[in-house]
């Protein structure tokens, strides 16, 4: 299948090497045909450098066109190289395209906690309020208690007198 | 030193997960410490229904304690219930009301550790995800040792078990993953810990010829071990499979050995045996090109060890952070997030034998190193003795 261009050295096998290069590998095909699978973006058109209309243009053509075999033979590994390069970068735009929608799906989530949070800080200020205004209450209660304890002492006293009078 | 192991099943009927993860550390700590094993009266993990009918028996020379479940679970309402949780906003007692629903309950098990505490040194707990681990650990804190088997999924992010993972005594992990996950996700990096993760047995004689001529098998094979689900990515690796198939022409077979609860789709190549017991999936194994493991989901996969214990390679789920991380650790194994990538990896491993051989070696030291029951065990002595020089000092 493709493992004529994956090199290998068996004397220090490393996993990492080999996913690295099919990965490459990978790329450079999805670069040259549009994937089959679903929810990527469809591949970038590759540049079209035979545009243009001028009257210099086709002056140039003309008197370059003896040479043409020889420009070609000298710039086909030039341009081989730079289609390859273009279809690479094409792949890793998509694969950005890709993190940019996850990293703005956690976005989404990181903003859900903040809701949580502020939620959580609301719900802690109404808990602490209510537990202040209890303990307001349980004070009064235990002055209240005090001076009911106070009046009962005096009252005990003063019964103990009569009786014992 | 006497250990308790806290598991939400245990018995000889169970052959996966943490609960074969228990039994084994169990059988192994037999040897340095006084070892029983707490648990409920369930096998069926969906229902939690109780099973057993004795209250204690003897597993392999290990007491089990068994105690009743007291409410079995609905798995219907406990989907809606883990659907709204995971969905919408929620408080601390819906969790707990999850928890619940979860089960399985067993609240003569909690009760049993709350009267017994001083009985023993350690409480081992097993799966963090369950009311026995939840409530087990907050009964007992101090004595308390967990062994998550967390895998990433959104429960482990609920605000119980944040909590959970900063109270025990210490925590042993399966892997280097799930240890940055629990920490990342609850900050309990103060809390002593190890990753040991589990060893296995190796039989002494496995035959792939064997296996081959018992199954009418010839040819290449590959091979997936464990229950088939779409929760562990077999739609996936079926449509790859067959894809694979298709554009390279290969003669290899797709051999599956598991229980199922999907459809496997009807291809000449694709191959079901039924589940296999300990002596066949070795000789199995022995017999494949490689194992293909697709799951999304491992806190540490116990077949892949197995695999590369036979000096097999694996071909893993690169979306599962732990299978990638083992197989980038062990250099046993290749990996693939996409089609294109399994096309290849499957297509450069089955179109050479030398490296098929030299990742299985890898795998194979990889194991010796980190997985033999040696390993283990001496893992597991080096914390409890960390943890009474601690209490000592």
């Amino acid at each position: 299948m493709g493992q004529e261009r994956i090199e290998i050295d068996y004397d220090h096998v490393d996993v990492r090497r080999i996913m690295d290069q099919i990965k490459e590998k990978v790329a450079a095909e999805a670069g040259g045909k549009p994937l089959a699978s679903g929810g990527e973006a469809a591949p970038v058109s590759e540049p079209d450098f035979t545009g243009g209309q001028g009257r210099m243009r086709q002056v140039l053509l003309k008197l370059t066109s003896p040479f043409r075999p020889l420009i070609k033979l000298l710039i086909l590994p030039v341009d081989e190289e730079h289609r390859r390069t273009v279809l690479i970068l094409d792949h890793t735009n998509r694969r950005l395209d890709r993190l940019i929608a996850e990293v703005e799906r956690d976005r989404r989530l990181t903003r859900e906690y903040t809701k949580l949070l502020h939620h959580l800080c609301h719900n802690l200020v109404v808990e602490m309020s209510k537990l202040k205004i209890e303990v307001e209450t349980l004070k009064t209660k235990t002055r209240v208690m005090e001076k009911d304890f106070e009046f009962l002492g005096k009252r005990e006293k003063a019964l103990e007198k009569e009786a014992f009078k | 030193m006497k250990l308790a192991f806290v598991v939400q099943r245990y018995g000889l009927e169970i052959n996966g997960g943490a609960e074969l993860h228990c039994r084994w550390v169990a059988e192994h700590m037999k040897k340095h410490a006084e070892v029983e094993v707490l648990t409920t009266k369930a096998v069926d993990y969906i229902t939690w229904k109780n099973h057993f009918a004795r209250d204690e028996e003897v597993v392999n020379g290990i007491t089990v304690r068994r105690f009743p479940v007291t409410r079995a679970r609905n798995p219907e309402r406990f989907g809606r219930i883990q659907d709204r949780l995971l969905r919408h906003d929620h408080k601390e007692a819906d969790e707990l009301r999850w928890l619940n629903e979860e089960g399985p309950r067993a609240p003569g098990l909690i009760q049993f550790l709350k009267d017994n505490e001083n009985a023993y040194d350690y409480f081992i707990f097993f799966s963090y995800r369950y009311y026995h681990s939840y409530w087990g650990i907050k009964t007992v804190p101090r004595q308390s040792i967990l062994v998550p088997t967390a895998e990433r999924d959104p429960v482990v992010g609920l605000g119980i078990f944040r909590d959970l993972f900063r109270t025990p005594r210490a925590i042993i992990y399966n892997s280097i993953e799930e240890r940055k996950m629990i920490n990342d996700v609850s900050g309990n990096g103060p809390v002593p810990g190890d990753v040991v993760g589990v060893g296995t047995e190796i039989p002494g004689c496995y035959s792939g010829e064997t296996f081959r001529r018992q199954h009418n098998i010839s040819g290449p094979y590959v091979l997936y071990l464990g229950r088939i689900d779409e929760n562990k990515g077999c739609h996936r690796l079926f449509d790859y499979f067959i894809r694979f198939k298709r554009e390279s022409g290969s003669e290899v077979k797709l051999v599956l050995a598991g229980s199922t609860v999907m459809q496997i789709p009807s291809h000449p190549d694709i191959l079901y045996l039924g589940f296999l017991g300990d002596g066949e999936k070795f000789d199995a194994l022995d017999g494949a090109e490689l194992l293909i493991m697709p799951s999304f989901y491992e806190s540490l996969s116990m077949v892949t060890l197995e695999s590369w214990a036979l000096g097999k390679p694996v071909l893993a789920n690169a979306l599962c952070d732990v299978l990638k991380g083992q197989c980038q650790r062990s250099n046993g194994g290749l990996y693939y997030e996409t089609y294109p990538e399994f096309r290849e990896s499957l297509g450069v491993l089955l179109s050479s034998p030398r490296l098929r051989r030299a990742l299985g070696e890898d795998g194979r030291r990889y194991f010796e190193a980190n997985y033999t029951w040696d390993v283990i065990e001496k893992k597991y002595l080096a914390l409890l003795g960390r943890l009474e020089k601690d209490k000592s000092s």
